[in-house]
Formats: C-alpha cells, structure tokens, sequence
C-alpha cells in the first residue's frame, strides 16, 4: 500500500498529498492446510493530489496536467449534480449509474463517454438449499431462462450492458467466444422455464434472492421474472455496507447458512489494460473460494485449483 | 533525454491546468499507483507488453532475462533508478506470499534470482522458463530507497507485506 504521500516513484506524478489505498481483512477458506483469501475495503483520504514530475523521461506520455486532484469527500449524487450543473468544482465522474446517464446526456456542461466495463454481474446459486431444487440442474436453468436479460438491459442499463455467455466479459481476445456455434448468453423462455421448475419438484419455501445495494433495481426486476415465470414466491433482500463484507465473508468461507439461495454479486478484474489475462485465473480461483456457494465439493475444486 | 523527447517536451510546454476528479471506481488505488510508480514494462490497452522503466530486455537464454534500466530515469526525489532498483523491488515483493491484489497468478517464481550485472543490467535467473514473466513484472513496482526504508507497502511499518498493497 501506498499510504502516504512521498516522492516514492518515478512517474508521471508525484504522490503530493492524501492516499488511496487497500484496506483488508482476511477469510479463511481452508483450515487443513491454513487457507485465506483477502476482503478488500477501500481506503481513501478525502482529499488525493497528485502533483506533475516535470523530469519524467517520456514526455509523450506526460504529464500534460500540473495536478490531479481526487476528491473523496463528495457523495455519487453531489458528484454528478457539480459535474453537471456546477463550474470548476469537478471536472470528471467516473462510474456514473446507468439511471444517472441520461442526465449527464441532457447536461449543457458534461458529456458523457462510455467504454467497456470488466465487470460481470452474476447470480450465485446456493445448491444447498433446503425446500428448493437448486441442486437440480433443470431449476437452476429455470432460473437462467426466466430471466429477461434483453429486457433488463434495455430498461435498467439503458442498453449500456449486454447478456453474457459466461463469467468472461466481451473483449478483443474473447471475440471468438461469441462466434457462431459458440457459447450464447441463456435466451428468455419461460415456458421452458416454468417446465423444468415443474419437472425439478419446484419449491416449498419462498426463494431468497439478495444483492449488493448498488444492484437493487436489478434485483427487484429479477425477482418480479422468477415469480411471474416460475409461479415462485421471492423474497428479496438488499445488502448495505458492513453486510455487504460480511455477505462476501460468508461466501468465502462456506458457511453452511448463506441467508440467500441466490445472491447477485459483481465481478470485476483488478488489471484493466489485460482483464483476458486475468479473469480466467480470478475466476478459477474465485471459484474456489467465493463463486461456488456451498459446502467443499473436491471434484469442483479439483477443477478450479490453480496448478 | 533523446532527441524526440526533448522535441516532443518543448512542443508541448510545460504542464498545466488542474483536473477535480471524483472516482468511484475501485481500481483508483491502483490509477494513482501506476501514475506514481514505474514499473519494468506497462501493458497497452491492446495487450502488448511495451518497456516503461526498462530501456530493453533480450533473452540470454531460455531462463535467463536480462534488462536494461533507462540511464536519465530517476525517482522523484531526485535518486537515480538503477539495477539497483530493480533488484531491490524485486528482493521486496519476493518475500511475500501473495503480494498482488488481483491474486498470486502474478507472482514470479521465488527461487528466481535476481542479479546486478552492471550499473544498468540486471538479469534475472529462472528456475524453469516461463514465458509470462515480462508480463507479471507489470506488477514489480521500482521504488525509491527511501520509499522502502519508510513505507514499504506497510513492510516497515507492519512487518509484512500479506494483504498489505
């Protein structure tokens, strides 16, 4: 962690003032042999200034900017409000929400630019679960075909997102993934849906179905699919804050009761310039330790062990 | 400072302005990390692996890598990065576990060596080939000396570099 500021380096800025860091706290996943994984939190000042290194070598690079200042201090909403309506105060916003998009458009000062995230949005299926038929394969493609992906792209994404075959998503490297023949995103189908719930012996309990509160639209929507499709009755919970860690602790660590059946959780890659290069090991290993819910199953670890 | 360096640096003048940024992203630890820190190479958007604080590299063999440092580059304070440098970093980051968030995929083999062969040379002596490892010095990060002996990605200070980044 770079958690002071200092003249550490030598790039294109200085590190002048502030910092932004990880903070983290460990889960253990394996007690025979000592197993963790790290739950990050982030660590910012509210202030972070970067200050430009004018003796830098490559001066194509930079740094075209005297300073960089990230401010930490301003909520989402104030954030797009000065970005949008004010002058001076703040110059970008990242990580605009899709139903914040349209007012950056409509906005006389701000312009709005979209790229590619490397983020996927999944849900995690608890095959454990007692009086539903998650460990049936039948309902957990019920699941997947009740759901209108197209549908919630287009009217809670704003068309900003697309259904995804896998976990992996869309890039140059990945491109023949979505080939003919290839992998295909589930279609929506809920008349084959509501057969293979039915064929699974359907439920006797209401399904729990949770997400991180940033995916509370999409939760709800998911949940109005899987009860209109599946006759299911859903019970949605949002997870703010602490219980969003503690949520992903739990997942890590296999407890026995998740307090969901199905949880929608949100994979990003750490590495944004080479996510092909990562994803595939991050999602091997997340596997192991978070995107498999459940008890230990040896034969799905075998298969998710790094070498 | 090369030629083109020094034209591209007076065509552009010096720089000026100041951006308000508010980030929500996760990955601002990591922006301000890869802006404030050089590493051997840096990646493309494309993929490509591309020199940064290395001049060049060649293959001396199939698991012997051996570097060249820039001669003008320096840290911000003014101390000269050298092989030195780089054999530092690399004899930090080696002691941990897993020193990278993203997960241990980026470690470089620990038995590797890592050998100071001139004041800008340094060659790094593999176990067993690996053909990813200028790729994963992306995540080497060269620090000043001062950086180590004060902060050290909490290994000064905490006396570990697990889940420390």
């Amino acid at each position: 962690m770079i958690d002071a500021p200092g003249p550490w380096g030598s790039g294109p800025f200085v590190l002048a003032e502030g910092h932004s860091s990880l903070d983290t706290e460990q889960a253990v996943t394996s007690e025979g042999p000592f197993a963790c994984t790290w739950l990050q939190r982030q660590d910012r000042t509210p202030q972070v200034r970067l200050r430009a290194n004018t003796d830098y070598w490559d001066a194509v690079r930079g740094p075209h900017l005297r300073e960089i200042v990230f401010r930490n201090d301003l909520s989402r909403s104030e954030a797009l409000d000065l970005v949008c309506d004010g002058e001076g105060e703040v110059d970008i916003v990242t990580e605009v929400p899709h139903a914040q998009a349209d007012r950056v458009e409509r906005s006389t000062q701000a312009r709005l630019v979209c790229v590619d995230a490397v983020r996927a949005l999944a849900g995690v299926i608890d095959r454990d679960a007692k009086g539903l038929p998650l460990h049936d394969v039948r309902a957990r493609r019920a699941l997947n075909l009740a759901v209108d992906r197209t549908a919630l792209v287009r009217d809670l994404f704003g068309g900003r997102a697309r259904p995804l075959a896998g976990l992996t998503p869309p890039t140059p490297l990945t491109a023949l993934h979505r080939a003919p023949d290839r992998l295909r995103p589930y279609p929506h189908d809920p008349v084959r849906a509501a057969r293979l719930w039915r064929a699974s012996g359907g439920a006797t309990r209401p399904l729990r179905l949770a997400a991180m509160h940033d995916w509370e639209a999409v939760a709800h929507r998911v949940a109005q699919d899987l009860r209109q499709h599946l006759g299911v009755r859903v019970e949605v919970t949002i997870l703010h804050g602490a219980e969003e860690l503690e949520a992903r602790r739990r997942l890590a660590e296999k407890t026995a009761s998740q307090g969901w059946d199905v949880l929608l959780l949100e994979q990003g890659s750490q590495t944004a310039d080479v996510p092909p290069l990562e994803h595939p090991a991050s999602f091997r290993s997340a596997a192991r330790v978070g995107w498999r819910t459940g008890v230990e199953h040896p034969a799905h670890s075998s298969v998710a062990t790094l070498p | 400072m090369s030629v083109t360096q020094a034209v591209v640096r007076r065509l552009r003048g010096s720089p000026r302005g100041t951006v308000h940024v508010v980030d929500g992203n996760p990955l601002n630890w990591l922006y301000i990390t890869y802006h404030t820190v050089e590493e051997l190479v840096r990646v493309t958007k494309q993929g490509k692996v591309r020199p940064a604080a290395m001049r060049r590299y060649r293959w001396v063999d199939a698991r012997t890598l051996e570097v060249q440092v820039r001669r003008d580059n320096a840290f911000a304070d003014g101390e000269a990065l050298t092989a030195e440098s780089v054999r530092r970093a690399f004899t930090e980051q080696v002691r941990w576990v897993a020193p990278h968030p993203p997960g241990t995929h980026f470690n470089i083999d620990r038995r590797t060596r890592c050998e100071v062969t001139g004041p800008d040379t340094v060659r790094f002596h593999l176990p067993e080939a690996d053909g990813l490892v200028l790729g994963k010095l992306r995540a080497t990060h060269v620090m000043s000396e001062r950086f180590w002996r004060d902060l050290g990605f909490g290994y000064a200070r905490d006396q570990s570099g697990e889940g420390h980044w």
